[in-house]
């Protein structure tokens, strides 16, 4: 086994300071939020309407950050927090930053009981912001992607998560480069192992590296982002197959 | 020689007593496929039926109200009043006037009468077809994620179907279209994913009533449980065999239906 090159060290602060981003800038809006749907609430029945209305300006503000490529971002309700719906999105995302309505989707979304996903169920329950995927997002982006949430404190417990989406395209074009600079092969796995991006083109993102030769690897962890830095100081040619 | 017309003339003699707005070939799955390019009006109707279908809107049931419909569902409220001009034609709704005004479901809507009637007016030829493409599909998208599934992942998946017994029909049926997707999903192709949802919708109320001809919901349930044990296995040859083995047992429980169809 070998111990942990220096080189990871400057990995993990890249990546940490990527992703540190997308979770500070939902951080700076949760708690006004859960200001406004707490007073909200009191004047009179929480609606889907005023809730789009609330949170339309803190997902617009999201979309325009420009240091990382921020596709959909929004407030997902906790189940029965609405007045009018059992669950709610208030969602704004894609080129044109349009609203998503899941009932005028092709396919009726409507009715996806979101509260066992990864980065709704998560940070409910820890309270804490999470980083969730790779995924394919069948709900909002419909594209394979990492989704950011921080929850959103609320009368007794959460009253949801807000949330924010990046596509695995946009990443991997951000990051390599960066990554490829550090020298050696860099891979990013999440809390399963999954491969988020790596500079190896033979390792995919969504293949696992459980059971592989790079399961053995020097590894860190990124705190606060619970994804791993795996580096192979091999290069290129020496690293053999996956 | 030409081949035998049997198809077509299944389909003429179904289409008899079916509404005139349905155009005969390839319509079995009409009612259920995703919006296409057919306008908005087609979209607020296929909401309303889902939700009749799936017992959210019941017999005799008054409907939200027109501006609630095109808030909701991101339309123009005179595209409402088309679609709802167009499911009065079709006896579906019913409009009162006076002060308890509005439009209600009809008394004797039943929420499987969609499906009945896209599977009376479909040809056997066409409902083992959409079983094939289902099929083939669906075992892409499991033989990949018993290749690339985290244990972890297909135990949470698992979990879920713990409750299906505690739930009506209705969730019954969401539950299960709620497993299967994210199982597809465990198989990390949006692609793949997308066209796979489509197809769910098509065949879902299929599904539904297939429940009531044989393969009823605990028995699809023990279905995605032994397709999640073959995805945690990483067997993706057993994944893809219990996913054409349910499709198949669903045709053929249709077909019978159709001949039967009590």
């Amino acid at each position: 086994m070998h111990s942990a090159p220096a080189q990871i060290d400057g990995v993990v602060d890249i990546v940490r300071d990527y992703f540190s981003q997308p979770i500070r800038m939902l951080q700076s809006w949760v708690n006004v939020l859960a200001d406004e749907l707490i007073e909200a609430r009191s004047s009179s029945a929480l609606t889907r309407n005023r809730i789009d209305a609330i949170v339309k300006p803190y997902a617009k503000k999201t979309l325009a950050l420009t240091s990382v490529p921020v596709y959909g971002a929004g407030f997902i309700a906790a189940i029965d927090l609405l007045a009018d719906s059992r669950s709610h999105l208030a969602w704004w995302q894609g080129k044109n930053q349009s609203q998503l309505i899941l009932a005028s989707q092709s396919v009726n979304k409507e009715l996806i009981d979101y509260s066992e996903l990864e980065w709704y169920r998560v940070p409910m329950v820890s309270g804490k912001p999470h980083v969730a995927g790779p995924h394919v997002d069948y709900l909002c982006s419909d594209e394979y992607t990492i989704t950011v949430a921080v929850p959103v404190p609320g009368e007794g417990s959460f009253a949801g998560v807000a949330g924010l989406d990046l596509l695995i395209d946009a990443v991997e074009r951000d990051l390599t480069p960066q990554l490829r600079a550090m020298g050696g092969e860099v891979t990013l796995v999440n809390a399963v192992g999954r491969v988020v991006i790596s500079t190896d083109p033979s390792w995919a993102t969504g293949d696992s590296v459980k059971g592989s030769r790079l399961a053995e690897l020097p590894r860190a962890s990124c705190e606060g982002v619970a994804l791993d830095v795996i580096f192979d100081p091999n290069n290129g040619g020496l690293s053999g197959t996956p | 020689m030409s081949p035998p017309r049997v198809d077509e003339t299944d389909v003429r003699a179904a289409s008899a007593d079916s509404a005139p707005s349905m155009r005969p070939t390839r319509l079995h799955g009409a009612l259920f496929q995703p919006i296409g390019d057919e306008g908005r009006a087609e979209l607020v109707e296929r909401r309303l039926i889902d939700a009749i279908t799936r017992g959210h809107l019941r017999a005799g049931e008054r409907l939200p109200s027109e501006s609630d419909l095109a808030r909701s569902l991101g339309v123009a409220p005179v595209t409402v009043r088309e679609a709802l001009l167009t499911m009065r034609e079709r006896g579906l709704i019913v409009t009162k006037r006076g002060r308890n005004g509005g439009s209600f479901v009809t008394d004797n809507a039943d929420p499987m009468m969609f499906a009945r009637e896209a599977l009376r007016s479909s040809s056997r030829l066409a409902l083992r077809d959409l079983g094939v493409h289902y099929a083939a599909i669906t075992g892409a998208c499991v033989r990949l994620a018993a290749r690339r599934a985290d244990s972890s992942e297909v135990a949470l998946i698992r979990r879920r179907l713990e409750r299906l017994d505690e739930l009506d029909a209705d969730q019954q049926r969401r539950l299960l279209d709620d497993v299967q997707v994210e199982l597809v999903a465990l198989s990390q192709s949006a692609r793949l994913t997308r066209e796979q949802m489509k197809l769910q919708a098509e065949f879902s109320p299929f599904l539904a009533l297939a429940a009531q001809a044989g393969i009823d919901a605990a028995a699809q349930g023990e279905s995605l449980l032994r397709l999640s044990a073959a995805i945690d296995a990483g067997d993706p040859l057993a994944a893809s065999a219990e996913t054409e083995e349910l499709i198949d047992a669903t045709i053929n429980a249709l077909i019978r239906l159709q001949s039967d169809p009590h």
